[in-house]
Order: structure tokens, then sequence, then C-alpha cells
């Protein structure tokens, strides 16, 4: 050890013993007074960095994880430990700005809920075992010696992308199996069908800062849809003096975008597609449209007359007119349909019939511009859906799977009970999770691997929404792992690669293989990269790659999309339509045992720490409860309880149930708390693309005789009259300012 | 300290903004949130429980009005006689107002908080001892008060690692408020007079500030005329000191005011009016 | 406020005051100089300075009876400062670049006693650490509570760079908070670095008396 060579894990490593003791209130709990000598102590590095000074912050540059929208951050550093997560002003998805979830990312990682060695079911139970005998039995398993039929293997992800991607692609090729299930219940895959189909690309990018007016049907761009923390940084330019943008945000329940709308407009559930063609007509027959429409089209459009439209929809026709006026009074216009559009049974249509209008209105080359790919293929992203979940259910059903690997995925959680996939689950013979945290399919395991944070770890992301150039983000550890039993991702693949393939025995670990893989990329790719450490520290200090990435071009094409109109009829006072939604925050269930995630109010209800379901005032009348009460909500396939939540901001046939509560395992903050209303959702399909249409689920509501105290952030609802938040109405500001 | 002291400590103490308040301000920080971009989405909040090691004090606690949030947002229904809330929702950020004129700090029975030199209210935890005087007397209700041993409970083993060196876990008994991060600005001056100079734009951040994702909260010096916060104070038409009648602005598009300005406080935050197509 | 007098000193005094004590007025003229004597003694000694403070500086005022605080080397700084006078912040780096001075790191150390004096039983025991990979675990001596913000690069800078004229020796500064390093092997608390300790040295010398400087 006399000629200390130290690279940059070996120097994590020391700063690590020297933190240990350093930080005041890092070992114990914080003490209050130490004026006495010799009550702590203090240890000194071993061999620090230069750039290493106790008492003052380091920052890495790595990449977020807390969804799939690929955001740069620098972590605060001190002493080892890593304290605050700050947005990378270089990354173009996001530009120095985090989200709350992004914020909550040092919780999720200091957890003490994390699985700390790994775990085998020996009689029936759960029991920590050695990484030996862990190892021992994966390759029992799924090693070279193993005779594993590939077509019985099984690996159900999230949303993957960069070389894990490559990484699971390369071991189910050596496996022989190609189910490969990348599961998300927030996706945007019905949107990404028809951007491909209507416009030549899956995923364009949306100029939000751009349009003078956006008509959004339930795509909640600042809270959940795609990429929230970019679409926020638009939105501001979009609100800007200069932009006097106007958002109308078509939903049935009100979302946090919504929130924010000039106009929120609750049309009748599944019938925004009606609407959007019910403008498009409208602008068609004033000849507001930018582009031009051939007679057929024309013909099929003339179908959708106001009064009709107005009917199905339930949204009045002066408004009807009042939207269309704007999307061509205040161009460019921009169209987006989000959710609750997109998972409906005629969700493809509805998407459709939002891009329809997009082409009319001249949207497309305008506020719709030709995305940027990165230019490897291989490492571009494998977006998520749901479909890939009923896949796996019907898998699991048919007993086809004798080996399931689960990784960045809850099934066990997410899946509706009508896939009855807990029970085909349990019944696969050796199951293998990938985690963190003893979640729902965590605690169904036979074998459980426990993974490194997403500080700890490294990897590479290529997001699936590219904004300015195709983006490469790295992620590198922000502090030595805290737990010596835990490995990496990477790392635990690898090791099964090298089994059956010799192009992986140089590689000690994955940080090793990414280096490799970074440098062997073509030049095109990274620019000039003479030499190897340079180019690699250049990467890590900056975070990430931005290239100039493959442009494509956008076609438009002028389809009417059919809808099957079912005749409307009104339900019974306790008949409704289910909205089960995602939120900023609780996202799709993934941060319930973050602490910071569950004391934080939810931005329209202000509910903490439980569930809810919010109901219109005259439907909470009709039903006769009051806020607290709690009811049953019950579909064809089981029903829920929570607390009922009485606000304006949602349609009285209408009952939202947030996701995010409902767990019955993952640790303590998540634990036994609220419903899960993925849980109940009837298995209705959206037609075109097979994905499950969450928001078409009836259920029935009942009361029940228990009323519980609903807990939310005090305050009153109205400023009554109190000039707190003050609205100018943006006309006055036109007709005083001029131009503007 | 003596009566006579006392007395004439007193009288100097509202002196208001114009005659150099009871200090000479070398700096006096101050923020400027437009309502128009925020979008409510809580990154601010949870940026500032990261940064100020505020704990998670759970669901009984919160129900009892207990919790820690230093910046809250805070949403508001426009009461109208319709059916739905067709004009959206209306958020606020709501935070200590670093008050020139503080209510909380002549009512506090020991001085544990009293005004800065740089303009902000400080909040001296050693001192405190917990009469909740000062929330009392707050109009916007921005101080919380430590009814437990929150370090006991709030970060079991490993959490506590994430807390923040630079600044107290707070024990019981003990009020609390936003402090405009006084811990980034200490490190900011203490870097500025390392380098020999003088506090630029943008030293100092806070962490709401540095999170936005819109970029609603802007802070800085207001005794820097070029600071992006001096601009926007100045371009909004709002001045420090006593509240003087509104007179009606010649232009819609200036719009910053500052809450409960009448109450004569001296808030160091203007908020700036939203804008909404209200002829939908 | 109370000093700590040095009994060697004083005894001294006394013997110079004894000769000097006559009768009546003389009498009372000799215990004022005997306690002006004493004063001047008393507080030379109690800063324990033999190396004069700089003219700048007017020096904190107060001590601390501390004790020897084992520690798992015990660190000669009468070695490393008075015979081979090297600067406290050869080791203490930190001082001048962060708020906390900081404990050299162990390769530091290293850097000199690979080869200097290796068969001397505390620098055997410091290889031990080396080889192991591992710093030893000092105890703090001088430690404030943790609502405290001390700068130690602010203080540095004020008495030591910005001065008018040049310190001679960083010790005279050093050592009017860390005490008389020359004369001991491990660190000893000798001053009580209580609130008062600092903040009459603020008033003093114009330092920031609002209490967010330092409260935290």
């Amino acid at each position: 050890m006399s000629s200390v060579k130290l690279d940059r894990r070996q120097f994590l490593k020391m700063l690590g013993v020297g933190g240990a003791g350093t930080a005041l209130a890092g070992c114990d709990l914080p003490t209050t007074i130490t004026l006495e000598e010799g009550k702590e102590e203090v240890v000194s590095y071993l061999l620090p960095e230069e750039y290493v000074i106790p008492g003052v912050g380091v920052y890495f540059a790595s990449t977020c994880t807390q969804c799939n929208a690929g955001c740069g951050i620098h972590g605060r550093v001190r002493e080892g430990r890593v304290l605050k997560i700050e947005g990378n002003p270089d990354s173009p998805v996001n530009t120095g700005k985090t989200c709350m979830m992004g914020q909550a990312g040092v919780q999720t990682h200091f957890n003490p809920d994390r699985i700390t060695a790994p775990m085998m079911r020996k009689s029936g139970r759960l029991q920590t075992v050695t990484w030996d005998e862990a190892t021992a039995e994966l390759n029992k398993h799924v090693g070279a010696q193993s005779n594993l039929n590939g077509g019985r293997f099984a690996w159900v992800t999230g949303s993957v992308s960069g070389h894990q991607s490559v990484l699971i692609n390369e071991l189910m090729a050596q496996l022989g199996s190609t189910n490969h299930y990348a599961h998300e219940v927030v996706n945007a895959s019905v949107w990404s069908a028809v951007c491909q189909d209507m416009l030549g690309d899956a995923m364009p990018r949306l100029r939000i800062d751009k349009a003078g007016t956006i008509l959004s049907l339930g795509a909640d761009f600042l809270g959940t849809w795609i990429s929230p923390v970019h679409f926020a940084r638009e939105y501001a330019k979009f609100r800007s003096p200069a932009k006097r943008g106007v958002l109308v945000q078509v939903e049935t329940k009100m979302t946090l975008t919504g929130g924010n709308a000039d106009l929120w407009v609750p049309a009748r559930a599944g019938t925004e597609g009606i609407l959007a063609l019910g403008i498009a007509n409208f602008m068609v027959d004033r000849g507001w449209n930018k582009v031009e429409i051939p007679a057929a089209v024309r013909a099929e459009l003339a179908e959708y007359k106001i009064e009709k439209v107005a009917e199905l929809t339930g949204v009045a026709g002066s408004k009807i007119q009042r939207i269309a006026s704007l999307l061509s009074e205040r161009a460019p216009g921009l169209v987006l349909a989000g959710a609750p559009v997109e998972s409906s049974e005629q969700g493809y249509a509805s998407v459709s019939a939002a891009m329809l209008l997009n082409i009319i209105i001249g949207a497309v080359g305008t506020t719709i511009e030709p995305a940027t790919r990165f230019s490897e293929k291989a490492l571009q992203a494998k977006a998520g859906d749901t479909k890939s979940l009923l896949a796996f259910a019907k898998g699991l059903q048919e007993k086809r799977f004798d080996v399931v690997f689960i990784s960045g995925a809850n099934p066990v959680y997410t899946a509706p009970d009508a896939l009855k996939l807990v029970d085909g689950f349990e019944s696969v013979p050796f199951k293998v999770v990938f985690s963190q945290f003893p979640d729902e399919t965590t605690q169904k395991a036979d074998l459980v691997l426990p993974m490194y944070s997403a500080m700890e770890d490294w990897a590479t992301h290529v997001p699936a929404y590219q904004t300015d150039g195709a983006v490469l983000s790295v992620q590198q550890p922000l502090m030595e792992p805290l737990y010596k039993d835990t490995k990496g991702f990477g790392d635990v693949v690898i090791a099964l690669l090298k089994q059956r393939s010799k192009n992986y025995e140089q590689f000690p670990d994955y940080y090793a293989y990414l280096q490799t893989a970074m440098m062997n990329l073509p030049e095109a790719v990274t620019g000039p990269k003479p030499v190897k450490k340079e180019f690699w520290n250049g990467l890590l200090q900056k975070g990430l790659m931005v290239t100039k990435g493959d442009r494509a071009t956008l076609s438009a094409k002028l389809s009417v999309p059919v809808f099957a109109h079912a005749a409307h009829h009104e339900g019974g006072h306790d008949d409704f339509m289910l909205v089960p939604s995602a939120r900023m925050g609780m996202f799709d269930g993934r941060h319930a045992n973050v602490p910071w995630i569950q004391e934080a109010p939810d931005q329209i209800t202000k509910v903490v720490w439980d569930s809810w379901a919010e109901l219109h005032p005259e439907a909470a009348a009709k039903l006769g409860v009051a806020n607290g009460d709690l009811i049953r909500i019950a579909s064809e396939h089981g029903s829920i309880e929570t607390q009922v939540f009485i606000h304006k901001g949602i349609r009285p046939d209408v009952i939202g149930v947030p996701l995010g509560q409902g767990h019955e395992e993952y640790g303590r903050y998540a634990k036994g708390r609220g419903a899960n209303p993925l849980k109940i959702l009837n298995p209705v399909l959206e037609q075109k693309t097979g994905e499950l249409a969450m928001y078409a689920t009836k259920v029935k509501v009942s009361k029940t005789r228990k009323t519980v105290k609903l807990v939310k952030m005090g305050g009153s609802d109205t400023q009554a009259g109190r000039q707190f938040v003050l609205t100018v109405s943006a006309d006055k500001l036109r007709r005083t300012e001029g131009e503007g | 300290m003596s009566f006579k002291n006392v007395l004439e400590n007193f009288s100097n103490f509202r002196k208001d903004a114009e005659h150099g308040g009871h200090h000479t301000y070398e700096h006096r920080w101050g923020m400027a949130v437009d309502l128009n971009l925020c979008i409510g989405c809580n990154a601010c909040s949870t940026a500032c429980y990261a940064e100020n090691n505020l704990p998670v004090v759970g669901k009984e606690r919160f129900a009892k009005n207990q919790a820690i949030h230093w910046m809250r947002i805070e949403r508001y229904w426009d009461p109208k006689d319709e059916m739905y809330p067709e004009q959206g929702a209306s958020f606020l950020p709501m935070m200590c107002q670093q008050c020139g004129a503080a209510t909380c700090e002549p009512v506090c029975p020991v001085a544990a908080t009293y005004h800065t030199p740089d303009g902000l209210n400080a909040q001296v935890y050693n001192r405190c001892i917990g009469s909740r005087y000062c929330n009392n007397n707050c109009p916007f209700r921005v101080r919380y008060f430590n009814f437990y041993s929150y370090y006991e409970s709030a970060w079991p083993e490993p959490l506590q690692m994430q807390l923040n060196p630079d600044l107290s876990v707070r024990d019981k008994g003990v009020m609390e408020k936003c402090t405009f991060c006084v811990q980034r600005i200490r490190a900011g001056k203490d870097k500025a007079k390392m380098e020999d100079r003088k506090v630029l734009d943008g030293d100092v951040q806070t962490a709401c500030q540095q999170v936005c994702p819109t970029g609603a909260i802007v802070f800085g010096d207001t005794l820097l005329p070029d600071s992006k916060v001096s601009q926007l104070w100045k371009a909004h038409q709002v001045k420090r000191g006593p509240f003087t009648q509104k007179t009606p602005k010649d232009d819609a598009d200036i719009r910053g005011y500052r809450i409960f300005d009448e109450l004569n406080v001296d808030p160091s935050v203007m908020y700036l009016e939203r804008v909404r197509e209200t002829e939908v | 406020m109370r000093f700590k007098i040095g009994c060697m000193n004083i005894s001294s005094a006394r013997n110079q005051s004894t000769q000097r004590a006559g009768s009546g007025l003389a009498f009372w003229r000799g215990w004022v100089a005997l306690m002006a004597f004493a004063a001047f003694v008393t507080v030379s000694f109690s800063a324990r300075a033999e190396l004069p403070v700089p003219a700048h500086i007017k020096p904190p005022v107060g001590t601390h009876q501390g004790e020897k605080v084992p520690q798992p080397i015990e660190f000669p700084h009468n070695i490393h400062v008075k015979i081979n006078k090297i600067n406290c912040m050869y080791c203490h780096t930190y001082a001048r670049r962060s708020n906390v001075a900081g404990i050299p790191p162990t390769s530091k150390c290293y850097g000199c006693h690979k080869v200097i004096a290796t068969d001397k039983p505390r620098i055997v025991k410091l290889m031990e650490y080396w080889e192991k990979g591992e710093s030893p675990r000092w105890k703090k001596v001088h430690d404030v509570p943790d609502f405290v913000h001390f700068s130690h690069q602010k203080h540095i800078k004020r008495f030591v760079f910005d001065a008018d004229f040049p310190v001679e020796d960083v010790q005279q500064v050093c050592g009017l908070c860390h005490g008389e390093l020359r004369e001991m092997t491990v660190a000893e608390k000798k001053k009580p670095l209580n609130m008062g300790f600092c903040q009459r040295c603020h008033k003093a010398n114009g330092g920031p008396g609002d209490c967010w400087k330092c409260h935290k």
C-alpha cells in the first residue's frame, strides 16, 4: 500500500472511511452541546483527492431515475455522503431544475427499509443468505450448466435504455428467450403509436414554448406526462409576456396541469376525441384549416356537427366554438392527449382525432417538431406499457414460464386483480427479483438480489423524449454503497453473461464495461476522443453527452378515426366511472415509501398520508356522504374502501381515486395505507393497441358506516376576499399594454 | 439589559426603512414570486425539506396542524357559483415574508427573534423558550413549533445521513421558520469575502429558487440595483417600507403586490399577479 | 473576569514586591504596584505566549483548564512546532480553505515519516495505520457545538492574511484560541471557546455581532 495509486472508486472508499466520523450529525443522533474535550471523534482522510476539502461540498453529475424522463442532476456530496440533489444545468432535458420526486431521491437512497442482503425462500419463508449461496442458486437455474429452456424464461422490467438495455438484450439472446416485458403504468404508448402512424415518428418534440394555444385532452404534462420538468421549463416561456399562451384542459378530473388552465373543460369520459373532431369540423367549415383538406376527409368530419358533439360530450356548443376560435386566432396551436384519453377503450381513435386536429391547425412543423434520435439504436429507450403486463399475466396463466426475472417493476402491486397475476406468479417455480425494497413483488420472490440505489450505481440513460439534441445521460455513484452486501444491476448481469460468452471476460464489473463501451461509440456520435482518460473524465464531469443525433422527418396523414358511439345514458346516483390518476409525487405508487412524498400534500386536494376518492358536491349530496366518510367502490372484479374528498374539480359522474397508496408491503411509510385503485380495474382493453384501458372501469359506490378524519393541509379553500392570489385578465393586459 | 436600554431601543425598533431601519443594511434580501409561472408542483416545498433538515411529522401530527413545512403551497378555489372551477386553481407559495416591521419580533419574551443587518427576520433556536407568541402574532402563520423531539423519530437510520451539516436539527420546544436559506447566504458571503469581492447577483440561491422548474421564484439582494429581484420590484412598482394607499397602476402588466400589505408589516416578498384568459 | 495565574510567576512577582514594601503610603503604592505587576504578568501569561501577540489583534480573553485527552497516537506538537518550526498550516491546510481546520490526512504524516524517525514507536504505530488503510480515530479537543457556525478560513484571512503587516509566526494567531501548542504533545484545550470568549474578541476587534452570523 506504500505507493497508493487511486482511481475514483478507491477514492470514494477513502471518503467513506474518512467521512464516517467527521460528520457531526453523521453517525449518532445529533448532539446539541459539545464543549467537552474528547467527546467526539474526528477521523481524517487517508489519502484524499486534491479537490476534497472537509467542510466544502463537492458536486458530482449523475442522472435521476425517479421517473423515466432522464433529467440530469448534480449531487452535493459532503464528507462522502450525498446530501442534496440539484438539477444539472447542462442537461437539455431539465436545464438545472428538478421536480419533487427528484428532490426525494436522497430519501429513496437513504431509506431505512432497503434490503441489505440477498434472500432466498427456504421452507416457505424468505431468509437471508450470502451472495455465494444466492449466486449458486441463480446459476443453478440460469447458469451455463443449467439447461434452461429459453422459451420458458421471462424478464419483466420497467422502461429501459442505455447500456442496461444492451445487457438485458444480450442476456435474453444468450438464454434464447424473447419474453422481455417492459411494463410501466404511467406511459404514453398510445400517443406514441398514433404519432408513429400519423406523423411517421413515435416521439416528436412538442414545442409548448412556441404554442399560442394548447388544447390538452387530459395530458398532465406538468405533472406526469412524458417529461414534466422539461415541459414546465417550456411552460414558463408559454406564460411569458411575449407569448401569453392560453391553456385549455379537457379532462374529467382536475390534474395539476388542469389546475393551471385558463379554461378547464370537464367533457364526458371517453368523448375527448369526439370533441377534437367537432372542433376540427368547425374550423374546416370556417376555412380556418392550415392545410389542404381532401373532400373525403371533409365529408367524414362533417358528421361531427357542433350540436351533436355538444350533446355527446356534455360541453356547450359555444364553448366548443370558443376553443376553435382560440386555436385559430391564438396560433400556433398544439393539441395533446394524455392518459385519460389514451387509456380508454377507444383511446387510439381519440388520440388520432387529436392528432388530426393538430395537422389541420398546422401544428406539424411549427409546434410539433421532428425528434432527434440517439444514433445508436441499441441504446435507445424501450418504453414500458401495460400491454406487456397483460402478455406477462397471460403467460403466467398458461404456465409458460419456469424462471422469471423482475427488475424495476412491481407487477404484484400494479396488476389488476382481474388478471389473476398474483396466483400465476406464485406458481412460477423460480422467481428472481432484483430489488432495493421489500415491495409486494419482492416479498413473493424465491431469490431476492439486493441492488445498489441509483446513487450508488453506474448506468447510462437515453431518454425516450429527446429535446435539444440527442442526449445520453450518465449515472455515476454519488457515494460509496451504504451496504456491503448489495450489488449493482450491471455487475450482476455481466457476471451472468460471462458464463456463456468470452466477450465479457475482460470486464471485472459494469464500470469497466461502460468505459469500454463508451469509448467504442463511433466518433460521429461522441465527437473526437483521442485520449480515453480525458474523454471519460470529461463525460463524468458534464454528466451527459449531447449528440447531433438523427433527425426524423415528419409526415402528416390526414385520416378521420372511426368512433363507435355508445348511446349515452345517465347512470344511477351510485354509478361512476373510475379515474385512477397518477400524480407528481406518488407517481404510480413507486414513491409511497418516501416520507417527504407522503407528507407532501397532493397538489389539487392537499390530502396527505392516505388515499381518497374525489367526488363532486352534487354526487356526494346524492350519495349522502361528507368529507372523510369511508365508501366502498366496487367494480366487477373487486372493491376498495377509502375516504371521501369533495371538490368541484371533477365531473359528478366520475370518481377519482389517486394511484400510489394501498401497499401491502414496501416498508414502514407505505405499508397498510389507503387503497390501490389498480386492483379493481376491469380488464378492458384499448381497442387498437391492446393496452389496458385504465380509465374504462365502471364502479358502484356504496356507503359504509365508517368515517375517518380526512387529513389535509390546513387552511381555507377560498380566499374569502383576502388578496392572496390575484388574477389579472389577459384581456385587460392586452388592452392596456397594446401589442404585448 | 437595563430598563433605560429597553426604552431607548424600543423607539428605534420599528423605524421604517426610509430612515435606515434600526440597522444600516449591507444587504436586503428579497424575493419575487411570479404566480403566473407557479404551477403548484411542490418541488420548492420538497427542496426546502431536503435543504433545511425539516422533519416529517407523520399523519396524526399533520392532522393536528403540527406539520413543519417552511415553504407550503396553498391552493385556493375562486369562489364562483359555478358547477366547476373553470378557471383552474390558484396556487400560492407561502413562506416567511421576512417582514421589515415584523409582528413576531416585538412579542418574543426573550428576543429570540430579531432583525438582522441583512434584512432577514432571524430565529435563534438557542434563545427560544417556546412561548409560541411569535406564530400567534404572525399574520401569515409561517412559523412552526417543534412540539416533539423529532430527531428521535423522523430520521431512522440511515436517513440521518442526509441531514445538512450547515444548519441545526432543532430540538423540542423551539420555533422555526423559513430563513431564506441563511446558511447559503452565509456561505455565499463568506466565499465573496474570501475572494475579496462583493456578493454578486446569482451567488446565493435559495433552495426553492434553485429547484423551481418554471423559475417562478426569484431571490436576491434588493440593495443591488441591477439584481434580478430589484429589477422586478422596480418594474412592478412595489416599494419597501410602510404601506401607502394603493394607487391604481397605469399598466395592467404591472402585476406586483405584497400580501397583507395593509397590515404595514413590510414583507420582503413580492408576488406577481397571475394572468389568465378570463374571457374564454 | 477571572484569570488563571501561573504559580511560578506570581511568586516571583511577590518576591519583587516584598523588596518594595515599605510603610504607610509607600506600602499602598507597593500593593498597587504589585497588583499592576500581577495583572500584567497575569495577562501575558494567561495568553501564555512567549510569542508576542500581533499588534493588530486584541486577543481573546479567557482560559480553560483543559486535560490531556488521550489520543490513539500521542502526537508531539512540541517537536513539530517548537523544534522543527513547522508552520501550523502546513499540516492543517484546510484552515485557510474551509470552515473546518481539520486534522491532516494521514498521507501528510506519511509524506515525511516514510523516511523520518521511522524507528520511533509512535511512527511505527502510524505506519501500522497506513498499511491497514485506516486513519487514526482522533478525539476532538477544540470543538464548538453543532449549532455554531465557525469559519476558520475567515479568521485566518482576517488575522493572518489581511493583517496590516505580516504576522511573523502564524502560531501567534493560532495560539490565541488554541493555546501554546509549542509546549504540548497532544492538543489540550486551554481556551474556553464558549460564546462569551468568541463574542468579546469579536467586539474588541470589530467582528460581526449578529446572532445569525454564528448560530445556525
